[in-house]
């Protein structure tokens, strides 16, 4: 009985996974009868496949291209997810060997407003942010967005190591100090070391949440700087056909789904142990 | 690199804490701790658990910071200085190495820190790690160690470095009985040749410290109680609880009355006053005898019956609790022998082997030799 | 730790991630505050005070106080949904069957697509007259459903797109803690011949707490901001039947340049969820505790 509901599970939820995912690509493929007269399901039987959605968003029809989207995400990412693992790595260690205290905000207080951070929704900070960045001339760059990006990152990072680096045994700093090295040292050789797995999910979510981030980029980039997110959704408020929308959304995926891979690889191979908890 | 300079192989400097004291949020760890330790010498802090020997120890290596007093090394002001500069080792009661470096590593990583070059570092951490023992493991991580194997890593990073002051707290405590033996024997080898050293070593056991320790130290609630060779200390308890400190399994106190030059415990049992207490006041006192210094047997007016309310294997021998009118009495008997519950024994008290304390817990008399 | 020269190093931890988080935060949320206070015209410049006239118009504002319960239905709901489902997920995908492993990677796929993208594609599905929904359902002879233009349909689509992106987030944390937890308790209840049913519910579950109940907050948090998938979804259709307070600052905030008042909407949302949050904490607080965990 068990066994049936399981494998019932695992397949009902597979396909769930699979469906808006297959639906997509199968419709980048369509030409256009396909998709204006009701919906079509199976490529050769139904209909017969074209690239034009792809060339459409690849720059070879000169509709559309996506490739420089995508690099300015790339960088984007790379060094939101830089920053906020460097300095929410300090942070976390600190936070997590040292006691701070300003009259009566102690370490769990500080720890919450990290997390309160992500509390804000991005409608309300969206002005202010744009009217900072205007005024250090920030706007439509890269390294604008990712300061605003950085400062959404950090939380996660600070939440998720904080109770990572509880975890590793004070004693080994402790060592290491009395052994010639100053806190900063310390940190570096022996538990930094150690800190691998959770700086990988730490990393891992930073990544994800970097590059999929919408309102930021929509809001405080322009002609300049435009992330992937942007340009799908841009191709999305324009008159675009559904095979071009489709390729768009698969091309947007492909990066992040290779991480997915590295994750289960890292999840396998005990990785995660002690990193959540 | 300051440690290094802090101390030199042919430049000994003693220790020195004047009036340390360290106050936690609701109680007081160490109060007034005030001891000049010479280097040379092996003192051993003797105390329970909650004693304050590790913090005390803590604080030496400042990774406590102390609410009052000064800490010397020598002409150098130590609590001043930060840690890492400090220049002194110290192992702890977990065996803590550093988890992703091999046991060569682990042992040349202090001399690196302090200046050594590459090849003399190798050098100086094969020769500890052989006079360890553990020269085949060199290129093993610590998480392939047994845990006695894990200490002696600790320990070689620890001596590695001839600091002048070495803390060890409660090496021993997580290893199994023949291990602690066996590494005890090894800490009188290794402890040789350190003339310009201060070492401290912190323990509950008393045999430990009698068999290692130069000087005793017995530490109870934050302070230090008494202090002194180990011998004297053990024939002359300040006071009931360093007695109680000093002796494993603890002394038996009786509360007594000396009258006429008789000593009477309770109703039951009254004798002639022992030489070494003949001179004191009549007026009240407590009685303390050791355990394995109570006799089964006997009769007499030192002699009373009494129930067994615990008997205790330990080892290869065995521990006897008997409730008698004038209170409990620990008997520790060599061998393994068989008692019940509620059996009926006689127990005898040896007048010349009693100690004598005023109602306070000071020793008044103690047995001569 | 004593002297000046500790202080310097516990500072130099903690200082630069918090200095440059209050550095990009502090103007923000000054600002906001300020310009709450004020009918900030974003063609004049300079800003008048308008005191409480902006809160006092919150308070009366029926459309911000549904769009909050709506939300409470959205975050609490799929909160759970997602838990439920990822739990589910995380333990056939622990130790469950052969080729888990695959399984693994595609459930985590959903997780690293873009929210917004995958809501332009799902709104491609639920097309009433060429999506995939309908046209599946006429096969099977069922007649079309109005899913963006009847409001329980409308939910339901968010509903979907929700629980389709963000369940494998609850799943990866769970499964990481699934994977890291000690064997021992799950051994001697193996040898004590207990149901996988009740090995669950005594041993696993309990252990799973903190890191469930960590979750689950994260997941609030992040739900609540939902935006995304109502933009490109159901652009708070029909009629406003999906508006979410996020939708509502952004409608009223920025596309209609009342930027004053979307600030102090923004602050009184701000306020509520520090609230909520706060009492969420102590009632896990509070139930986790018992079990002596």
């Amino acid at each position: 009985m068990n066994k049936i509901f399981k494998y019932l599970f695992i397949f009902i939820w597979s396909a769930f996974v699979l469906t808006p995912l297959s639906w997509a690509l199968v419709t980048s493929f369509k030409p256009p009868a396909a998709v204006n007269n009701g919906a079509t399901f199976i490529p050769w039987l139904q209909f017969q496949p074209t690239l034009d959605g792809w060339k459409d968003i690849t720059g070879i029809s000169g509709y559309a291209n996506l490739f420089p989207p995508l690099i300015n995400s790339a960088t984007v990412t790379f060094f939101s997810t830089l920053i906020s693992l460097t300095l929410g790595c300090m942070a976390a260690y600190g936070l997590s060997r040292f006691s701070y205290g300003w009259k009566n905000y102690k370490n769990p207080d500080i720890i919450f407003f990290f997390i309160s951070q992500r509390i804000m929704p991005p409608a309300v900070l969206a002005v202010p942010f744009f009217i900072l960045l205007k005024s250090l001339h920030l706007l439509d760059t890269k390294l604008g967005l990712v300061l605003v990006l950085t400062s959404g990152l950090m939380p996660i990072v600070v939440w998720l190591l904080v109770d990572f680096f509880n975890q590793l045994p004070k004693e080994i700093d402790e060592m290491a100090m009395l052994e010639g090295c100053n806190p900063f040292e310390a940190f570096i050789r022996t538990i930094l070391p150690l800190a691998r797995p959770g700086l990988t999910v730490a990393g891992m979510f930073a990544i994800i949440f970097g590059w999929n981030d919408l309102f930021f980029a929509l809001v405080l980039t322009f002609t300049n700087v435009q992330t992937l997110p942007v340009a799908v959704v841009a191709l999305n408020g324009t008159v675009t056909p559904f095979w071009t929308l489709s390729a768009s959304a698969i091309f947007s995926i492909l990066p992040l789904v290779g991480l997915a891979f590295v994750v289960e690889r890292f999840l396998s191979k005990g990785g995660f142990a002690g990193a959540v908890r | 690199m300051d440690s290094l300079e802090l101390f030199d192989e042919g430049c000994a400097v003693s220790l020195n804490l004047s009036q340390i004291s360290v106050e936690g949020e609701s109680e007081v760890i160490l109060k007034d701790i005030t001891f000049d330790f010479k280097p040379g010498k092996i003192y051993v802090l003797i105390g329970r658990t909650t004693s304050g020997k590790t913090s005390l120890m803590r604080t030496i290596a400042g990774l406590l910071e102390p609410t009052d007093g000064e800490i010397h090394l020598g002409d150098v002001r130590l609590d001043e200085v930060p840690i890492w500069e400090r220049g002194i080792a110290m192992v702890y009661q977990q065996f803590i190495n550093y988890p992703q470096r091999t046991v060569l590593n682990n042992v040349e990583f202090p001399l690196l820190r302090a200046g050594v070059s590459k090849a003399d570092a190798k050098a100086q951490a094969l020769a500890m790690i052989e006079k360890v023992g553990l020269t085949e493991f060199i290129n093993r991580k610590p998480s392939q160690l047994s845990g006695g194997q894990q200490q002696r890593v600790a320990i070689a990073r620890a001596l590695v470095r001839n600091t002048g002051v070495v803390l060890m707290d409660e090496p021993l405590m997580n290893l199994d009985y023949k291990l602690r033996e066996q590494l005890r024997e090894e800490f009188r080898v290794l402890f040789k040749g350190s003339e310009n050293r201060v070492t401290i070593y912190a323990t509950t056991e008393p045999s430990e410290a009698l068999f290692l320790g130069d000087e005793l130290l017995v530490m109870h609630e934050g302070r230090i109680i008494q202090h002194g060779k180990p011998d004297s200390v053990f024939e002359n308890p300040s006071t009931i609880d360093v007695a109680q400190i000093v002796n494993d399994p603890p002394m038996s106190i009786l509360d007594a009355e000396i009258r006429d030059g008789k000593v009477s415990i309770g109703n039951l049992m009254s004798f002639a006053a022992p030489a070494h207490v003949k001179s004191q006041k009549d007026g009240r006192y407590k009685i303390g005898i050791r355990a394995s210094e109570v006799v089964l047997g006997g009769s007499g007016s030192n002699s009373e019956q009494g129930e067994v309310s615990l008997s205790e294997v330990s080892g290869s021998e065995t521990l006897l609790y008997v409730k008698l009118n004038i209170g409990e009495v620990v008997l520790q008997l060599e061998g393994i022998h068989d008692y019940y519950i509620g059996q009926k024994v006689t127990v005898s008290l040896a007048p010349d082997r009693l100690f004598l304390f005023n109602l306070d817990g000071t020793l008044c008399a103690a047995p001569g030799n | 730790m004593s002297s000046l020269t500790s202080k310097f190093y516990k500072r130099l931890f903690l200082l630069p991630g918090l200095l440059l988080l209050i550095a990009i935060i502090i103007f923000p949320l000054l600002f906001t505050i300020r310009v709450s206070m004020a009918n900030w015209n974003v063609s004049h410049s300079g800003l008048d005070w308008a005191g409480g006239a902006n809160w006092a118009r919150m308070f009366h504002d029926a459309n911000f106080w549904q769009s909050l319960f709506r939300l409470f239905y959205f975050s609490f709901i799929t909160t759970t949904l997602q838990y439920i489902l990822g739990f589910t997920a995380a333990m056939y995908a622990w130790k469950g069957f052969a080729s888990r492993r695959f399984f693994r990677v595609l459930w985590l796929v959903p997780l690293m697509t873009t929210p917004s993208v995958m809501a332009i594609v799902w709104r491609s599905i639920f097309r009433e007259d060429i999506g995939a929904a309908n046209g599946l359902l006429s096969k099977f002879g069922v007649d079309p459903i109005a899913w963006s233009t009847q409001i329980f349909p409308a939910t339901v689509t968010i509903t979907i797109a929700e629980v389709w992106q963000w369940t494998p987030f609850m799943f990866l944390i769970l499964l990481a803690g699934l994977l890291s937890l000690p064997k021992e308790q799950f051994l001697s209840a193996e040898i004590d011949g207990a149901t996988p049913w009740r090995t669950f519910w005594s041993i696993t579950f309990p252990l799973m707490a903190p890191i469930s109940i960590g979750a689950i907050i994260i997941r609030l948090i992040e739900a609540s901001k939902i935006f995304d998938s109502i933009f490109n979804l159901t652009s708070a259709g029909p009629g406003n039947s999906t508006e979410t307070p996020a939708y509502y600052l952004y409608t009223r905030g920025l596309r209609e340049f009342q930027i004053s008042y979307g600030a102090t909407m923004g602050l009184m949302y701000l306020i509520l969820a520090i609230l909520t949050l706060t009492i969420l904490g102590k009632i896990f607080a509070r139930v986790s505790k018992p079990r002596g965990i």
